[in-house]
């Protein structure tokens, strides 16, 4: 391959990539990636091979320019799915990440738990409530693997009252756990994962 | 055979740590480069490579160079250069500049503080960093 085949080709491989950004962020991007190809090139010493060696894989850097934008959007966003992702692409870099996916894991099943059972309660009123008895206090819809409670001790406590309560409860779960997650990122800001894979860190390890 | 994993083990580990150490503070490192004025990203590499041992995969560079500009520490510009094809240049907003000043103040104080702290440790210890720099070296050779 020549050069500039080769070097087009690193191009190519970018730009597909960087898919889901704008034309204009994408193009922005690997314009100035081929002007450092271009640059690091003209004193003539470095090969082609060593410069792009050095800049690393291709979807390696796009990972990085992607990961970068989809912590700042998960930033700002309220969507379940984008603090998911990112916490998920977190989660991939050590145990911290992992802690933090695991309780936004929880909160959004809870979250949407209530609304399901929202959805429940007219389908199936008498199996779907609030049960409350000694040493019981359990949102739930008892059918299949969760026996009904039996009667005498434990009583179904909100009635029709159910629904807006799960309508309330499921929202505000879901909005705190947005809410905790973005806090933590925050806090965490220097372990989130902008700089890493491993080609990254050898090539930091070994200079 | 217990013994090589050890050995294995403690030199991954401290690599590891290092690295992590580098990732921290590339983001001042970089925003302290353009301290004196616009530099495109090649010349930031440059100044990073001479200036400290902040060694980095190249690529690393831009997607740090985005994000700052996202979060308007920086503010990104194409140029036309002499060298005939244009530069994209960055600048540090003063938002930028706040944030180096601040990150610089911290760091200050934090290395002064742990630089007291492991001064007995760099003293006594001599043989450790040694067997550690054998390591890398062994390591370059391969």
């Amino acid at each position: 391959m020549t050069t500039d085949a080769q070097v087009n080709d690193y191009l190519a491989h970018l730009r597909t990539a960087l898919a889901g950004m704008t034309l204009a962020e994408r193009e922005d991007i690997v314009e100035e990636i081929r002007m450092h190809i271009r640059e690091r090139s003209a004193d003539g010493q470095t090969g082609v091979d060593e410069i792009l060696a050095r800049l690393g894989p291709a979807e390696e850097l796009a990972q990085q320019y992607r990961t970068g934008r989809l912590l700042q959007q998960a930033g700002r966003s309220i969507s379940p799915v984008l603090i998911l992702r990112a916490t998920l692409r977190w989660a991939r870099t050590g145990v911290e990440g992992a802690v933090v996916f695991v309780i936004a894991l929880l909160g959004y099943v809870m979250g949407f738990g209530f609304l399901l059972l929202a959805l429940l309660k007219p389908l199936f009123p008498a199996r779907t409530g609030l049960w409350v008895g000694p040493g019981v206090f359990d949102f739930s819809f008892r059918m299949g693997l969760l026996p009904a409670y039996p009667s005498a001790t434990v009583h179904e406590v909100l009635g029709w009252w159910f629904i807006p309560v799960c309508l309330m409860v499921g929202p505000l779960t879901i909005l705190l756990t947005t809410k905790l997650i973005q806090l933590l990122m925050k806090r965490f800001r220097w372990q989130l994962p902008f700089v890493t894979g491993a080609h990254t860190q050898a090539a930091m390890m070994t200079g | 055979m217990a013994k090589p994993l050890s050995i294995t083990f403690e030199v991954e580990s401290s690599e590891r740590w290092e690295a992590q150490m580098r990732k921290g503070c590339l983001e001042m490192a970089v925003l302290a480069s353009l301290w004196h004025g616009r530099l495109y990203g090649l010349e930031i590499l440059r100044v990073l490579e001479r200036d400290s041992q902040l060694v980095l995969a190249e690529g690393t560079i831009y997607p740090i160079l985005n994000r700052l500009r996202v979060e308007g520490l920086v503010q990104a510009q194409w140029v036309e250069a002499e060298a005939g094809h244009p530069r994209k240049y960055y600048e540090l907003t003063a938002a930028g500049r706040e944030r180096a000043t601040q990150m610089a103040e911290t760091w200050t104080e934090f290395s002064a503080g742990l630089g007291y702290l492991i001064e007995p440790v760099l003293k006594s210890a001599p043989k450790a960093n040694m067997r550690r720099l054998a390591a890398k070296k062994g390591k370059e050779l391969e």
